[in-house]
Formats: structure tokens, sequence, C-alpha cells
């Protein structure tokens, strides 16, 4: 049986009443029984797999619009953690199961048989099946690439019969009131000065406000009052078209898809652009004797992007370090500011006068980087070929590769309005080049002997990927290529359908390991049993399915080791190395000496995985759960330790040292139902797990990451998980004098002031006294997704949450802190601080004062509760009856209303709880990019 | 049909899988490492990278602590000098002037450090060559001379570790840093190292690089310091002094006069044997032109030298050592009852009578004392050349210091100061070398011949057109009074003449405290000086309770080290 798709297969089939007791249906996608789903390297009838797979339903995948598959993954597949920022064109950080290294945890795509890390290129209208392998009894037979899980994703085919399909959604994003109600205006701002100069007792005459012995401020004749969230975002559009062509005969099918995608930033002069055009092809002779077909993609994109999550980052800049009262725009008489005189059309800045701090200009910035670029071109291609030998043995062979380029520009303008000016101006321009090829050969048995099956494919594969280099108008570098040499093997057996064997080993050479150890050997074990085909199920008519399966496997990570690691290095500098070899007194001869370490005998992270899971289906199906535990042991991991003087003094190497464990727990719930007219179909996803730092070296118990004004934010320490945030504990203000006499010598402490927990129970609050405060990965996150159809209208709503992460509001530093830079500062600051007439503030006193009692530690004062659900889509649509389509010939045509991220639940104070950052540290909100409203309408079409 | 399909799949695998393990095998691109550097050019510049490391400096922040000329660790700790300066300038190396380092002072695991990483550019140039040998891109006999020279290196490198911790590892280029200990006794391969310098030819075209004859003095050097193995010394300390050539080609000899010595243009000149190759005014910013010694420099602003910082002030007790009776020294050590006058407690408009007995001529190029010109700078002018007399003493460093006329020229200009010179650290030099021979003469019962070499180098300091000068350029500036010896009656009276010929010939110039090592007797030596040091004005608040005992003699082993090696290394104490 074939399926026609559609954008709701599921609407159309149940429709058509096609689901019955051997449908199974993942996230809503119908998917029988027979049905072959590709999980490495070969197709598997989803009802024999014993490994722990996720199969995600592409049309659930592109419901909201986005250029990014892995953008699209939050909340669609257990096990799978997805964390994004609202900057279009960024890529989310996708993670399947917990962290498995220090250095790298990106999991590998695979797309029609090309193995890549970066999937920005694909356009996730073009997927026809996307799988996820989480354990290693799945995933293990991509060895040493496939410790970080493995996503392997088919695009879409042509079928007999000839076919078009239009889909568009169309629609703005809206920034909202962002910082509105959090940051100070003008006049709260000089009140708060006020309040200052009182809390310390300071007389002075303030350059713009006058003397503080009057009893208010008054602003200088130029201040302005700006909102400067408001001024750099704007509404912005966003919009996804995608076209498809697909037809063919028992001989030749081919599908084609043109996608074109565009969405601007709510942060001015913010955008992605991206188009792909998408041709695949099969054929088949000699009646299914000999396959053969290609896939190739095109894909373009142009965006241009701003930092984030670091002091650059102009959400950073703008809302939460600049003042209220710096204009944006010059308007007014001449002034004399500090490097320039402002004259009308001028940009605004805190060069205009004293005390304005330093930040920059963020208008002025984001206008002068508007032409600013990174464009890439992206070629994807695979062709493959198989060929039935005998009944039941075939050969497949499948070469595949892709090129890229990316040119960047970025110029800088030299600044007159800023009080610390770039004088010069700056253009790096670059273009980097990168192509790599794989070519597997594999050979594919199939035969079954009464209540036997067997299956088995044993295969060899050569890669070469990071062939390229990169070029500037500075300098010019290559790249070190990486190549592969595997045999792998994988064997499936079952009896009488239900009882269920599967063994893969692969063998990874890799140019990246050392000599000694150039081989990988990765196995794997996974087994099933289909108990409801039992006798003694039969009875238990209301379970219509279940599935128990366990396996066991190695997997391995190569990509955390440089090829760089195993080589000496080789630096220069005249102090250090240069010497006067021809007693010129006036001069020397160049030297080098060791600048890096080489370890030759490093080699890649092993992950060994265990799993135990069970699919269930209950009632005909109508309720189905499938669930799995399971434990990632992360060993042999790279890190690079400080080594004695008698290695010399150059940069310690990495070596294979340290490990880590993630234990957890991913959970599928679904629900469907017709009744007439109705049709629900619900899914419920959990997904949980908790990662723990093992060892580091023998003598290393924790390293420190994340460095910043306050010291470092994280400690990764053995038995804490990674990113966890460690500094003081903040027990309260201290109320008064007596108080912190009484309390143990802490430096700086006053009334007003942090009051520090005592750790180590003695009579100094020093740096013995930190603790660990929280960490940024969540206990679990979970998603819940409702479709509810009657006669033609459908509704949609998609909730994803996530509950028990901590985020480190480093934005609070600048802004709840008068001596923290002369910026922006909080309403917090000036209405719930402590003062001696209302001690309940909650906010420290408003001081000028900055010691270690104040802003110059990290504490928890700074961490909060992260915890959030949020509606991330909902969507009402309407289906045009099929006797109006029948009469012009249409197949069908939907059209919907939708609004994303329409609201979010959480007790966290800044602009969007959805934080992300590097492995080693994250969490830690500086100015983050908000994920903010959408609405949209759109159309789906087919003919 | 089938069986042909078969077959070819078969040889096709067997074909691929062939190819297989060698295309594995890539080298990193647009890396500067071992492959890249492993020819003769490469092999160069990282055996150029491991004789820059002679001055024990790096600009990673190893500067004074790591100093090749020793001035703290040989000079200083060997009471020829103390650490001057004033009592508010607390320093890292405070401890070590005063006999009391702990394991963890900073200083030491910085000279750690700095022997350290000139060893392992040693072996990295010793690693390429085996690279580039094995790539057949370098001869044979342009790989020797590499590898010797890089092997003499390194052993000069571990005994320069040897003689001030004792118990040392021992890294060559095979060193597995897993197995690094210093448990073992190392001193033959230290031994073993200097020994393939020993093979190289005389004329290395270039004064910076080791040759045969520099090498076969440190040899004879470690041999003594190490084993008190005076008999091959003695043949190869014989073998220089016939045979000798620096490593351009030049000649050696004892220079006619002993202040022509120190002035920077001379540094490489006839009385050099190998000499460090400082540079200024090259865009090292100073981190070649001596940083180790920047201190070292009176603290007169204005018109004098350096003008900081007022560190590496001579003692009363090395001062008074050039008494000389009839011209020769006194070797009872009678002269500290008859010290030499200073204007200690005196300001520069106060009136001073200079001393008027016999001293010996080198003691005012070794010293910068009121009254007595200094150079062409003048003449010294007593306590505003000094940071603090009642600190430190009346007396001024001389031999490092530049002239005048050189300043700017030989001196750093792209600096904050003109204390980095180009004045290398005079690792060895003639007279050196005829003292060591002389000594290991004396301990084979050679007294003869001790005596022939130990007058030749009096010789040279009574050359009258050595002495220091009044203004008039023509009368000496005090009653210089040294002649020869005129006979060694025993052996006793040998050694002491010997041992105080290399204090009033090398003073000042970082070799005391590991001769006094050598011959055993530091603790009773350097206690007798403190004992009278502490009667002077300055004493107590230099050294208060500062006493020698016999754990001093050998330097703690860093701290820090011993953390890194996870206990394999162990402290010596």
């Amino acid at each position: 049986m074939t399926l026609i798709f559609t954008v709701f297969p599921f609407v159309s089939l149940i429709a058509q009443n096609e689901v019955t007791a051997d449908t199974v249906i993942k996230n809503g996608q119908v998917i029988n029984a027979s049905d072959q789903v590709l999980t490495g390297y070969s197709y598997k009838n989803t009802a024999q797999i014993t490994g722990s797979v996720s199969l995600v339903d592409p049309d659930l995948l592109t419901v909201i619009p986005s250029d990014n598959v892995g953008n699209l993954l939050q909340g669609r597949v257990s096990g799978v953690n997805v964390i994004g920022s609202g900057q279009p064109g960024e890529a989310s950080r996708v993670r399947i199961r917990g962290f498995s290294s220090f250095l790298d945890n990106n999991p590998l795509y695979i797309i029609d048989g090309i193995p890549t890390r970066d999937i920005s290129f694909l356009n996730p209208c073009d997927i026809e099946r996307l799988s996820i392998l989480k354990d290693a009894g799945s995933a293990a037979i991509y060895g040493s690439r496939a410790s970080n899980g493995v996503m392997v994703i088919t695009t879409r085919r042509g079928d007999e019969g000839f076919k078009v399909t239009y889909n568009m959604s169309m629609g703005m994003q809206l920034p909202g009131k962002g910082t509105k109600n959090d940051v100070l205006n003008t006049e709260e701002h000089a009140d708060l000065q006020w309040l200052v100069y009182d809390n310390d007792g300071t007389v002075e005459v303030h350059p713009l406000y006058g003397p503080s012995t009057n009893s208010s401020p008054t602003l200088p004749p130029w201040a302005a009052n700006t909102d400067w969230y408001d001024v750099m975002t704007n509404p912005a559009g966003i919009m996804n078209h995608n076209l498809t062509f697909s037809g063919g005969n028992e001989i030749a099918k081919f599908f084609a898809g043109f996608g074109a995608f565009k969405q601007d930033g709510i942060v001015l002069y913010t955008y992605n652009t991206r188009y792909t055009a998408r041709i695949n092809s099969d054929y088949n002779f000699l009646k299914n004797r000999i396959k053969a077909g290609e896939s190739i993609s095109i894909s373009y994109s142009d965006k241009l992007n701003v930092p984030n999550l670091n002091e650059n980052s102009p959400i950073q800049q703008g809302p939460y370090r600049s003042q209220s009262i710096i204009p944006v725009r010059w308007t007014g008489p001449d002034f004399a500011g500090f490097e320039h005189t402002f004259t009308e059309g001028d940009w605004g800045g805190t060069g205009i006068a004293p005390r304005l701090g330093n930040a920059p200009n963020v208008m002025a910035d984001l206008t002068r980087n508007k032409d600013d670029y990174f464009r890439d071109l992206h070629l994807a291609g695979s062709i493959y070929l198989d060929v039935m030998i005998i009944e039941g043995l075939n050969f497949r062979s499948t070469l595949g590769g892709t090129w890229d380029k990316g040119s960047l520009s970025d110029y800088t303008y030299p600044t007159y309005e800023r009080s610390e000016n770039i004088p010069d101006t700056t253009l790096v321009e670059s273009r980097a080049y990168n192509s790599d090829w794989i070519w597997t050969n594999s050979l594919v048995f199939n035969r079954q002997f009464g209540q036997h099956k067997i299956t088995a494919i044993a295969g060899y594969e050569a890669v070469n990927y990071d062939i390229g280099r990169v070029e500037s108008n500075l300098d010019s570098m290559e790249y070190t290529p990486t190549r592969l040499l595997s045999t792998f093997i994988k064997a499936d057996y079952s009896f009488a359908d239900r009882y269920l064997i599967s063994a893969t080993l692969r063998r990874d050479g890799c140019s990246r390991f050392s000599e000694s150890d150039r081989y990988g050997i990765f196995p794997s074990f996974s087994a099933g049993w289909l108990m409801n085909k039992e006798s003694f199920m039969s009875d238990l008519k209301w379970i219509s399915t279940l599935k128990l399966r366990g396996s066991w496997g190695q997997t391995g990570n190569q990509y955390s080791l440089s090829p760089m690691n195993a080589v000496f290095q080789f630096d220069h500098s005249i102090g250090s190395s240069w010497y006067d070899l021809y007693g010129t007194f006036t001069s020397s001869v160049m030297g080098y000496y060791p600048s890096k370490i080489g370890n030759p005998d490093a080699r890649w992270e092993t992950s060994t995985i265990t799993d135990i899971g069970f699919d269930a289906g209950v009632l005909n199906n109508k309720i189905e759960i499938a669930f799995d535990w399971y434990s990632k042991n992360a060993t042999d991991l790279l890190y690079n330790p400080p080594v004695p003087a008698t290695s010399g003094l150059g940069e310690a190497p990495y070596v294979n040292i340290a490990s880590m464990k993630n234990t957890g727990v991913d959970m599928e719930l679904s629900y469907r139902n017709r009744w007439n007219n109705f049709g629900l179909n619900t899914s419920f996803l959990l997904t949980a797990y908790k990662n723990k730092i093992y060892k580091i070296t023998d003598d290393i118990e924790y390293f420190d990451s994340g460095v910043s004004r306050i010291g470092a934010f994280v400690r990764n320490e053995v038995n804490y998980p990674l990113s966890s945030f460690y500094g003081y504990k903040v027990t309260g203000l201290f109320q008064n004098q007596r108080e912190v006499d009484n309390a143990p010598t802490q430096d700086g402490a006053s009334p007003g002031f942090f009051r520090y927990e005592n750790i180590n129970q003695d009579e100094y609050i020093n740096n013995l006294d930190r603790k660990h405060l929280g960490d940024p990965s969540p206990d679990f996150t979970y998603s819940l997704n409702f479709i509810l159809t009657w006669k033609n209208f459908d509704l949609t709503t998609f909730f994803y949450g996530s509950k028990g992460n901590e985020i480190f509001n480093y934005n609070k530093w600048g802004t709840d802190f008068w001596s923290s830079f002369q910026g922006q500062k909080s309403k917090d600051l000036l209405y719930n601080s402590w003062t001696e007439s209302d001690r309940s503030g909650s906010v420290p006193k408003a001081s000028n004062s900055s010691n270690f009692s104040t802003n110059t530690q990290v504490c928890s004062y700074y961490i909060e509760d992260g915890s959030y659900i949020r509606l991330k889509n909902v969507e009402i649509g309407y289906n045009l009856p099929k006797a109006v389509l029948s009469r012009i010939h249409i197949n069908s045509l939907r059209i919907f209303l939708q609004a994303v991220n329409l609201f979010i639940i959480t007790d966290y104070s800044g602009l969007d709880p959805e934080i992300g950052g590097y492995d080693l540290y994250f969490g830690i909100d500086n100015g983050n990019y908000p994920n903010v409203r959408q609405l949209l309408f759109g159309i789906d079409f087919s003919l | 049909m089938k069986k042909k399909i078969i077959l070819s799949i078969v040889i096709l695998s067997l074909l691929v899988s062939s190819c297989g393990e060698k295309w594995l095998d890539i080298r990193p691109k647009d890396s500067v490492d071992q492959y890249y550097l492993a020819n003769e050019d490469g092999i160069n510049a990282l055996l150029i990278g491991a004789y820059s490391m002679l001055d024990g400096v790096m600009e990673v922040g190893i500067g004074w602590e790591a100093a090749s000329s020793n001035w703290l660790y040989g000079s200083i700790r060997g009471l020829e000098a103390n650490k001057g300066t004033d009592s508010g300038d607390s320093w890292g190396g405070d401890p070590i002037k005063i006999y009391n380092e702990l394991p963890t002072l900073q200083f030491l695991n910085t000279k750690w450090r700095s022997v350290y990483e000139a060893v392992s550019r040693c072996n990295g140039v010793i690693m390429v060559t085996n690279q580039a040998l094995e790539d057949g891109t370098i001869t044979q006999d342009k790989a020797d001379l590499f590898l010797k020279q890089a092997k003499a290196l390194r052993g000069w490198y571990h005994f320069d570790a040897w003689r001030m911790w004792g118990m040392i590892p021992y890294i060559d280029e095979n060193t597995d840093s897993d197995e690094v200990t210093n448990t073992i006794d190392i001193r033959d391969k230290i031994i073993a190292d200097l020994q393939e310098g020993t093979l190289l030819p005389d004329d290395m075209g270039a004064i910076g690089r080791f040759n045969g004859t520099v090498s076969k003095v440190l040899l004879a050097k470690a041999l003594m310091q190490m084993y008190q193995n005076y008999d091959e010394a003695l043949v190869l300390l014989s073998e220089v002094k016939t045979n000798r050539t620096k490593p351009d080609g030049s000649a050696i000899g004892l220079a006619p006069t002993y202040g022509e010595i120190f002035e920077i243009e001379n540094r490489n000149g006839i009385e050099a044997v190998y000499t460090v190759q400082y540079s200024v005014n090259d865009g090292s910013g100073g981190w070649n032109g001596g940083y180790g010694e920047v201190l070292n420099f009176p603290y007169k602003s204005g018109e004098s030298p350096g003008g900081c910082c007022g560190f590496f002030q001579p003692t009363q007790e090395f001062v008074n050592s050039f008494r000389t009776s009839g011209g020769l020294p006194l070797l009872d050590c009678s002269y500290n009852s008859d010290p030499v006058i200073s204007d200690q407690g005196l300001a520069p408009a106060d009136p001073f009578t200079e001393d008027t007995g016999e001293l010996d001529p080198r003691l005012d190029w070794s010293v910068g004392r009121r009254g007595i010109s200094y150079w062409d700078w003048g003449e010294h002018t007593g306590s505003d050349w000094v940071r603090d007399q009642s600190f430190a003493g009346p007396y001024s460093p001389k031999k490092q210091v530049y002239k005048k006329s050189q300043e700017g020229i030989l001196t750093e200009t792209e600096s904050w100061t003109s204390g980095y010179t180009a004045n290398g650290y005079r690792m060895i030099r003639f007279a050196d070398v005829l003292l060591l021979l002389a000594e290991c003469q004396i301990e084979t019962d050679d007294l003869a011949g001790a005596l022939s070499n130990i007058n030749a180098v009096r010789a040279r300091a009574k050359n009258p057109d050595g002495f220091v000068k009044e203004s008039d350029g023509v009368t000496p500036a005090a009653n210089y009074q040294v002649s020869e010896y005129p006979s060694f009656p025993d052996i006793e009276y040998a050694r002491k003449a010997l041992r105080m010929e290399r204090k009033l010939e090398l003073g000042m110039e970082g070799h005391r405290y590991f001769d006094l090592n050598r011959w055993g007797i530091t603790v009773e030596e350097l206690n007798r000086i403190l004992d009278y040091e502490k009667t002077m004005p300055w004493g107590n608040r230099m050294y208060h309770m500062a006493i020698v005992g016999p754990e001093d003699i050998n330097y703690p082993i860093p701290q820090r080290q011993i953390d890194l090696s996870n206990g394999r290394l162990k402290q010596n104490r």
C-alpha cells in the first residue's frame, strides 16, 4: 500500500478508515507494522526494531515555520533536548540523552546516506522519514561518530501518479514589550542616583542632575527617554514557501522540491533568507532486480546575525546597559561631548556627557553593520545502486558528497558617539570552502526459513571530510582533513515473528586516532520480545501491542579529538626564542620553541549505553506507550590537565582520561480516537535525564568554566552535573550593624548587603564557603500535543515545557547594582532595594560600593528557576470539502491561522527562559535574543 | 553469471580494503609541527631556540628568578653580595638570602620551569632531527652537528639544575612523562651529553654556538662539581689550555688588563670562552638584553647608570677580602680586622677619607665605592648611588654595568630602563679555565703547575694599565698592591690560595655558592661570613636570624612540581 502524503495524513486516513490493529502510529504518522524504516544502513520493519528508535512525523515537524530541522525537533521526540534563541538563522543546540563529552556533544545526521554535522542546509519540507537512533543497539553501527546519537533522514521520493503540492505560511513576529517594565526610564534613573546619594551619604554636584543637596534631580535639556528594546526591535515578517512536484511510473520516479524561506529578526537588520532546490529520482530495471537513484540538493542562504549571550550582544548592550537618558539620535542645538560635537542627526551615545557609561549605541551599530553578511552555498548529492544478486541477497553501493562555500563580510566603522570610541575602520572578508565524500558498499541478506527470519548486512565504507580551506583578506589556512575506513556487520534474527535478536559490530579506522590505536571496535547487542503475539496474551484482547526490548553496546566520538592534538607545534617570539648567534649586539636570529605539546596516543571517546524499554499499544492501539530507561556511561573523555615543567612550557595536550555518566527515562504516550465527526490525537512526551561527572583525572576533582567579571560561573566537578553553577549562597541581606558584627567576618559586610552562608562553619567567609548552586539542565522536559478534528476543521495545540532548569541571570549584575558600570539599572533596584527606612527590600542597598558583599562574586542572587511551559503552537485549519475541490480538480486545500509562542508561563524575570550557551557553561542569560510571539496564516494545497 | 558477479564484488572489496592503512596517515596542514620543521633550516631554528634559553629568560614571565648569571643563587647566596635595595621592597627572593626558603617559593618554581623548558627545546631539536633523518630530508653529517650541539646544551641545562637541586629528573627525547622521577642518579647521563659536545669542531662559524672547547670546559666543570673527578677534568682542561678556540674560530687568552674584560664591546673579546649573547634594540623590548640582571644597577636618579633598582650590593666581607699584604691576600681571613674604610653613614656632601691600605686592584672593577671612578660616569659619590645605605651598605655592583658612552647604543632604547644591555653574561672566561686547571692540579699533587697558573692570573691583575685611575687618568685610584705567589708550601696552603683567588678574580660573577659546595665548606664559610656581616650597621635587618645548615646546601624541589608529578618527584630535604 502506498501512502500519498499530504499535510495531514492522519486526517485524510482517518476519513478513509485505514486505522487497524496493525497500524503503528508514532507521533501521528501512520506507519504500518510492515513498513520499512531506515535504521542504520538498512530498512527494518518498525515492529522488528529492538533498539531505541524514535520516529518523527515530518509533517508535525514542519508545522512551525523554520529553516532548521534542529529547531523544529523541540518537543517532538523524547530523549532529545533542543534549546534555541529567537535569532533567525541561529542553529539550535540539539542534545540526545544528556552529555557524553566535555568537548563535543553534537549529534550525527545522515541525510540520504551522507553524514553531516550541520543540518542547516536541509529544507525540513523535503524530509520523508526522520528516525533518531538513541541507544547503542541502533546507533553503534555508526561506530566512532555515534556517541551523541544519530538522526537518519531520507528525503522525499517520487511515486506513481503526478502530484503537485504547495505549502505556504506567512506572518509577523511581535517583539513584545521586552524590558519596558524591568528597567528604568530617565526620571527614575535620576531618582535612583538620589537614592544612592542618600544611602551612601555622598554630597556632590552631579554633572547631569545637579547638586545632590537638591531634594530631587533635574534633567539636562537634551535628556531623552529611550526605550532601547523598543527602539531596536520591530515587528518582523516571516514566510515560508514550498512547492513540490512528483511523479513517475513503474520504472522511474522523481521528486522535485523548491523552498524559499525568509525571516527577518525582531532585532533590526537581522535576517535569514534561504532558498533550496532538490531533485530526487529512482529507477528500477529488470523488475526491481536493479535499482538506482540519486538525491541532489542545492541550498543558498544569506543571513546577518548579531552576537548572542555575551557582552557584545545588542540585547545586552541596548536594553540592559544603555541608559534611557541617551537619545538614539541627537536633536537640538550643537553640543560638545567628549570626543565629538554632536549636531542634529548624529547618533547619540555615551560620549555626550559624563556618567553615561560606556555602552555602544546599538541602533548605530546595527545600522552601520547592516551590510555585513554571511552567505552560504551548499551542494549535496548522493547516488545509489542496489543490485539483487540472487533472491534474498542484494549488493548496495552509495556514493555521496557535499560541497560548501561560505562567505563572510564584517565591516567595522569608526565611531564618534561613544565615551570609548573605535578609531579605525576594519574589514574582514573571508571565504571558507569545505567538502566531503562518502562511499559505502554493502551486501544485504534476507532469508526466511519457516519461523526463522534472518537479515544480515555487511559493509565497507570510506569517508573523507573537512577537505577545504578558509581564505580571508588577512591570511589563509588549509583545513586538515579526516579520513575514515570502516567495516561493519549487522545481523537480525527473529523466531516466529516474536523473538528478536540483533547484533552489530563496527570497526572504524580514523586518521585522527593514534597510530598504535588506529582502529576502534564498537559492538552492540539487542533483543526484543513481541509479547502480544504469545498465546497466553491472546485473551488480553485489550492489549494490541506489547514489545519488550533491551540493548547494550558501545559507540564512540571522534569529533572531540582534534587532528592537531597529536603533533607538537612550534612558534617563535623575539623575546623568547631568538638569539644573537653571531654576536652583533643589536640584532638576533630567529629561533623556534615548542608552543604546544603533542599527544600522539590519543583516541576516541567511548559511550557504553544500556537501554531497557517497552512499546505497548492498548485498545486497538488507541493508546500507545513507548518507554525507555537508559544508562549512558561515557569514558576515555578528552581533557587537558596541566603538565609538569619537565614536559616543557608548551600548551598541554588532551588525553583520554575523564568520564561522565547519564541515566534517564524517555517516554512517549499517545491517544487517538474518533467518534462520528470528531477525531482526537494527543501525545505526551517526557524526557528526563541526570548527568554526572564521574572523573576528570586521578588528581583533579574539578575545573572552572565560564569566566566573567565576577569569576567563573561554573565549576565542573566530580559527582556534579556538567555546567553546575558554583559560588556563594546568599542567605539574606544584613539588616543592621549588630547582625554584621555577630556574623563571621565577611569582607565588605554592611547593612543592606549580601550575607553569605558559612559553609565550613569557621569564622571567615571566604572562597572556602562556596557551593554548587544549581544547574541549567532540566529535571525533565515535556510536551503535550493535541490535534482535534471536527468535520473539516482541525485545531492543534502544542505545549512544550521544561522543569527544574536553573538560569544564571547575569543581566542582573549590570542592572541591580549601581556600582557595576554606569549603565542601565532596573526598577527593582529603585523600588525594591533595601534602605535604612524600609528593610524589606530583596535587592541589596543601592550604593556605590563594589566589594565582596555586593557585586564582585558569583552568588545565588543571580540564579533563578527557569522552569516554563510555553504554548508553542496553536493552529486552526479548515480543509475545503472534497466536493468543492473536485470541481476545480484540486486534491486538497487547507487554510489555517496559527500563533507560535502564543504565551509562556514562567517565573523567570528575563526575556526568555530558553537559554543556550556552551556545554561546559550554559543557561547564562547575557542578553539573550528572545523567542517571540508569531501570528501567521497559510495555505496547504495539493493537485 | 551470478558467480561472476560475486567474484567481482569480492575482488573489488579486497582491492578497496588493501588501499587502506596508509590512506589514514595524514599530517596536519598549515601547522608548524615536527614534520614542517624536519629539515636543515627548521632544525637550525629549533636549535637557536635552545641556545636562546642560555640567559634563562623567556618572555612569558620568566625573568630574574631564572637568570643564568646566577647573581641570586650563586653570588648572593654565596655572600659576595646582599640583596641590596631597601626594606620596603619586599621581594620573592628574600627567603633565599636568609637561607630560609620553603619549597613553595615561587622563585624556585620559575627557575625549575626555565631549566626544563630549555631541556625540552633541546629534546625538540633531537626529535625533529630524527624525524628528518627518517624522512631523508637531511644528511647524516649535518644532523650529527645539530645533535651534538643539542646534547651539549641539554647536558649543560641539566647540570645547571643539578648544582641547584641535586635530585633532579633527567629528560631526554624518549622520556615518557608518566615515568619522570628524580630518585635515580643521573649524573652519568649529564656527562654523556656533555661528552657529545666535546666532539664538535672548534670552528662552528658562529660565536653563539657551543664548540669543542666550550664543551670540554663544561664537561670538566661537571666532572669536578658532581664527582670531584679531578683526574679526568685535568686532562680536559690541559687540552683546552693547549688548544683553545672560540666558536667563531677566534683565539682565546688572558686579556691584557682586568677591567677591559667587562666592557660590553669586549664581551666576545680574547678572554671569552663562551659568553651568553645578549642583544638590544632588536625588537625584543629588552627581553634579550639581560632581563635577568635588570634590577642590578645603582639607584641614583640622574647621572648614573641604570637608575633602578639598587639590587645586588657587595658585602663588606667581600670588599675586605681584597686587602693585601705584600701584594698577597690574607688567607687566614684576618682582613676583617682591617676592614676597608667605607662611607657608611655619610652623606655625599660629608667629607670622606678613602682607604689607603694595600688593596688588590681587582676590587675596584668588582665593586663601586665612594671616591673611585665608576667606568666613565665619574666618581662614585657615595650614598646617593645607593638606595638605602642603612639597609644594605654603601657599595654598588659594577661588572655588569654599562658605560655612559654606550647608553642608547648598547642598551635598550625601546623600554622604560637602560638596564637592558648587550653585556652578555661571561659564562666561561679564560681566567676561570686557568683556575679550574689549577684546582685540578692541586688535587692531583701538581702544586707547581697550580702555582704557575694562579700566578698567570695574578700577573695579569698586576698590569698597572688595568688599574682604575683617578680623574687625571694616570694616578691609580687606590693603593693597589698585587703580586704573584712565591711558592705553595703545602697542599692546604695551595687550596686556600686557589679558593681565595677564585673569589678575587671571579667575584660577583655567580660562581661562589657552587664553588663552596664543590669544596664542601659551604656551611662553615657562610656562617663565618654571616657572623661578620651581622655586625655591620645593616647586618641585623638584612640577615636577622639567618644561619646556614647542611640542609641548605641544595635548594628544595619546588612543591608545585611535586604536586604536578602526582608524587613521582620526591623532596630532597
